[in-house]
């Protein structure tokens, strides 16, 4: 690896390799949703392209899948927010939340949809301890937070989920960038509380801008969480794609991969803004 | 692109040079190499130059894994008999029937000749696929020596979801649709498709099923009892009977509707799913497409205690399930012994047990040697069981898998999204999916 | 809002920001604490539960009969016992060489700048941030044409295209933050690029090649699409025994392998957080300090990919 200062052609070749991948995952999608690849292959075709387009079900899936994931990121950024805000500190509460808050980042989405089935179903352990004490005499007494349309369980279940990895970057992005800035303001005069809304959270903000929007294409992607935890009917985009790959009728197959190319292109979309965003906080450490 | 693809040469220029039957570079197809002998072919031959053929091999066998029982029965009786008989190393590898179907298309949309799996586990719809896409080997199944042994005679057994085997599959097992119910909560549980109408109806939020293959089993049972009964469905798929009768079926679940679990606006993933509502109080019935999973469920602690199985009298869709062979598999000679030892009276005898895996037998009771007859009709019986009397009274033979197929994609277009349009409305099935063979291979 | 420091002010403690002064403020530390503390230990103490539960069906607080024949059957060398392996070989070898490949890969993008830079940063987070189910379904072809289908090595492979994504804008933020004068002096005394990347960069960044190969480590150790399209049924790992259990409804076997999966991360972690936990240090050095903040956002991935 030679060091050459303006080494733009190495780096971008180097990071298209990286790409590489997804660019041909993306292509063979592309030319199963119209036909000419994949296992149902019959040649040039806009049937399942016209299909997708016109099934209501799908689009009614995706705006929901939207909308739990945005507040589920909502949630869990609120949460990372005050746990990174509120134990600034060295105390040993300060030290036991931020540990605490980080505990659960390796649970597997599969095994936290799985859990909170188990917690928060009807008949559940909440349900149980309110059958326990008498509010409640039967599992349907229990409000639905799994299955809903409003999406409760999911949405509580994946805010929870991301929690961890949040906290890790706030308290990151607080650490290595909050400290000056602060001081600064402190020592012309301004107050805590406005210190806390004119620059720690607006700073904050830019710095955790790129993981939230990561949090928000993978809280979106997830297959089990979903199946488990959501509603039938929007049904989640995930698992509107997986059952087409899995129909019995092998002609949906096609259909399966233009779900796919749908999710690709929103991944490209994410990840732009995603760029977007950790440019603008780079811009601010320079 | 280019390192997935260099690395793709790299691995196949070395195969190639350390096996010469697994050439397959660049997606350039051969003829079937020297020394592979086809199944058809075998099937011509002297069975004991195919089990010597065998001797000493692997045979990798794509089954589903899902069943703790199954798996027990596969990998503590099955594979150490046929280590010690046979020389055969059996590699069990984990796939259910859509897996399969798409492993093999994309196997000979890449130009595999020699493959990765030399014997199936299949039934129904993954046969009917495989078989029109020309991916299976064969024939074979009736050179088996055991096949003489097998119950011909049943519906049943003798043909796949209506559809001729042909000799493309041997059978292995039979199950049946069954109910579960709770005994303490409902001591008289209903026995016909009307009494379990009037049942919900009485009971509102506590029944509904699932989205998977059971759910979609009992769909078509009820399809079927609605249309006139299993001797009506019996030959081809026909689009004007599906119609009718699918029309019937959506006016009775309409009916049913509001009175199912969250008023039919949702439903469990899967059958694993509804066991749980059914063991924790939210339903009182679960289903199961094996009848005798209720005693290993119970066993397990999945169920409670007090558990029973039991089917309809309206009739209980009963199936068999084979095993196949691939169109590229490089060991069918392996495969052809392995499905052989399967049709034993042994291999059959242990896998009906109830406290094992509890499947039922294809073989004849009238043409087995007399010392097994009388073991299998020694096989105890569990009190959770359905009887094998009251099974075989009500079994009733699935119908073409076309049928199910339809009603899968309708049924998630129009019920699950809680429309009151007609489906039926939505033109000739035939022609809304006429689809001729996918073949893009050589 | 001014950037240039005060001079003579030395850094003091962390602004308070959140004084213990108001009880009302205290209460809903404490309530907070309390809640992330139960929402740490609840998941472990369930799944430890229900790993040696016999029945546990509503309306039961607490198991009706307690087995260990999950734990038996994780401890006999069985099919679970050699997905931990499986898992345990996979991710090393993805960490290992997620390193090797990403490591230069990061640094070259580090050196470009403008319109470049942004894409090529992009181009690189991409393999992580795409649906996995649809890299694998899109990649599966490919696998199956080079006979790495179904192969350990394959799965590999295949766990490193999210990984090296990963990794490189890991590594990227490394050396956006690194010191080149180090290497600088090595040139002008005679070094050629070759030692000092051998002999300096790499030394110096010991720490965070380590936090690298644990990185790369957790893609692979939570991957699941990936390792189901790519392996096919044929390379068992943990993850997807899981998947597998709960999917059949065997809560026990779930449980015991779920607390195998997360246990190995959790211990990782805590070793790893130390420098977190100690708090916002004003002492500490901006250089290595600031390689975490944006290098943080990788450690999305695990996240992402245990699907």
């Amino acid at each position: 690896m030679t060091a050459r200062a303006s080494g733009s052609a190495p780096g971008a070749a180097l990071a298209g390799l990286v790409a590489a991948p997804v660019v041909v995952g993306l292509g063979y999608s592309a030319a199963a949703a119209i036909g000419l690849a994949g296992p149902a292959a019959r040649g040039l075709s806009l049937v399942h392209i016209d299909r997708v387009m016109r099934d209501a079900t799908v689009w009614r899936g995706l705006a929901w899948t939207i909308y739990a994931a945005a507040l589920a990121t909502a949630l869990a950024t609120a949460a990372a927010v005050a746990v990174a805000i509120g134990f600034r500190g060295t105390g040993i509460g300060d030290r036991l939340a931020r540990i605490a808050a980080l505990v659960p980042f390796p649970i597997p989405y599969v095994v936290a949809a799985a859990g909170a089935v188990l917690v928060l179903g009807q008949s559940g352990l909440l349900a149980r301890l309110a059958a326990a004490a008498g509010v409640i005499h039967d599992p349907s007494g229990f409000p639905p937070l799994v299955l809903d349309r409003p999406g409760l369980g999911f949405i509580l279940t994946f805010a929870w989920k991301e929690v961890p990895f949040l906290t890790f970057v706030a308290v990151s992005v607080l650490a290595t960038r909050g400290q000056q800035l602060e001081e600064t303001a402190r020592t012309l005069g301004a107050s805590p509380a406005a210190t806390l809304r004119r620059v720690t959270v607006p700073l904050l903000w830019r710095g955790l801008a790129p993981a939230v929007v990561l949090v928000f294409i993978f809280i979106a992607g997830t297959y089990e969480g979903a199946a488990l935890l959501g509603p039938t009917d929007p049904l989640p985009f995930a698992v509107a794609t997986y059952e087409r790959y899995q129909a019995l009728d092998l002609t949906l197959r096609g259909d399966g991969f233009v779900l796919t190319l749908l999710g690709l292109i929103l991944g490209l979309a994410a990840v732009a803004v995603f760029e977007w965003t950790r440019a603008r906080a780079e811009r601010l450490r320079s | 692109m280019l390192a997935a693809a260099a690395c793709g040469h790299r691995a196949a220029a070395r195969d190639a040079t350390r096996d010469a039957t697994r050439d397959a570079t660049r997606g350039v197809t051969r003829g079937v190499t020297p020394g592979l002998a086809s199944a058809a072919a075998l099937a011509r031959m002297p069975w004991d130059s195919v089990v010597a053929r065998a001797r000493g091999s692997t045979v990798r066998w794509l089954l589903w894994r899902g069943d703790p029982a199954i798996n027990h029965y596969v990998d503590e009786w099955l594979a150490p008999r046929l280590a010690m008989r046979y020389g055969i190393t059996l590699d069990p590898v984990d796939a259910q029937g859509p897996a399969i179907l798409n492993a093999l298309v994309v196997e000979r949309e890449a130009g595999r000749t020699v493959g990765t799996a030399d014997l199936l586990w299949i039934n129904g719809e993954t046969f009917h696929n495989l078989r029109r896409e020309g991916l299976l080997a064969g024939p074979w199944a009736r050179s088996l020596p055991a096949a003489a042994l097998v119950d011909t005679a049943s519906p049943i057994v003798a043909r796949d979801f209506g559809e001729d085997p042909a000799g493309y599959e041997s059978p292995w097992g039979r199950v049946e649709l069954a109910l579960i119910y709770d005994s303490t909560r409902t001591p008289e549980p209903p026995r016909t498709y009307e009494a379990l109408a009037d049942w919900v109806h009485a009971h509102p939020g506590r029944f509904t099923y699932d989205q998977g293959f059971t759910g979609l089993a009992f769909l078509t049972g009820l399809m079927i009892h609605l249309g006139g009964g299993a001797s009506r469905f019996t030959g081809p798929f026909d689009s004007a009977r599906y119609v009718a009768a699918s029309a019937r079926l959506w006016d009775w679940l309409a009916r049913a509707r509001p009175d199912l679990w969250r008023h039919g606006a949702a439903y469990p993933q899967g059958v694993a799913q509804l066991e749980h509502l059914f063991a924790n109080r939210e339903v009182d019935f679960a289903m199961s497409y094996n009848e005798n999973e209720v005693v290993s469920k119970v066993r397990d602690g999945a169920l409670p205690a007090t558990s029973r199985a039991y089917v309809l009298r309206d009739g209980a869709l009963a199936n068999a399930h084979f095993v196949a062979i691939p169109f590229n598999a490089p060991n069918a000679a392996g495969a052809m012994v392995v499905a052989n030892v399967l049709l034993s009276p042994e291999a059959q005898l242990e896998k009906a047990r109830p406290d094992g895996w509890g499947d039922g037998s294809v073989l004849a009771v009238d043409r087995l040697p007399p010392e097994w007859a009388r073991r299998f009709a020694r096989l105890p019986a569990d009190a959770r069981q359905v009887p094998r009397d009251t099974l075989a009274r009500y079994a009733e033979p699935e119908a073409s898998p076309r049928y199910s197929e339809l009603l899968q994609s309708d049924w998630r277009t129009h019920v699950r999204t809680g429309t009151t349009e007609d489906p039926s409305a939505g033109g000739d099935p035939e022609s809304r999916t006429t689809r001729p063979a996918l073949r893009s291979g050589p | 809002m001014t950037h240039a420091p005060v001079p003579g002010r030395t850094t003091a403690a962390p602004i308070p920001v959140a004084t213990g002064a108001s009880p009302g403020w205290r209460g809903v530390r404490l309530a907070m604490v309390t809640l992330l503390v139960i929402s740490a230990v609840g998941p472990p103490a369930l799944l430890a539960m229900l790993s040696a539960s016999q029945s546990w069906f509503y309306p039961a607080l607490l198991p009706t009969g307690w087995t260990a024949d999950a734990w038996s059957a994780v401890v006999r060398r069985g099919p679970l016992a050699r997905a931990v392996g499986t898992s345990v070989v996979l991710g090393l070898t993805t960490g290992v060489v997620g390193c090797v490949l990403a490591a230069p890969i990061g640094r070259a993008l580090a050196r470009l700048h403008g319109a470049a830079r942004h894409v090529a940063v992009a181009a690189a987070v991409l393999p992580a941030a795409a649906p996995p189910i649809a890299v694998a379904t899109g990649l599966q072809l490919t696998f199956v044409r080079a006979q790495l289908a179904g192969t350990p090595v394959g799965v590999v492979l295949a766990h490193l295209v999210p990984a090296v994504g990963v990794l490189s804008f890991f590594f990227f933020a490394v050396f956006t933050a690194y010191d080149t004068r180090l290497d600088d002096e090595a040139r002008s005394l005679g070094a050629s690029p070759r030692q000092v990347w051998l002999r300096v960069t790499l030394p110096t960044l010991r720490p965070q090649l380590g936090a690298g190969v644990g990185l790369g480590f957790l893609v692979s150790w939570g991957q699941v699409p990936l390792t189901l399209v790519i392996g096919g049924g044929r390379v068992h790992t943990l993850p997807l025994e899981v998947m597998g259990y709960v999917q059949a409804g065997e809560t026990r076997f779930a449980a015991a392998a779920a607390l195998l999966l997360i246990l190995l991360p959790i211990v990782l972690l805590l070793v790893a957080s130390a420098r977190l936990v100690r708090g916002s240090a004003p002492a500490s050095a901006p250089a290595p300090a600031s390689a975490p903040a944006p290098a943080s956002a990788p450690a999305s991935a695990p996240t992402r990919v245990s699907a």
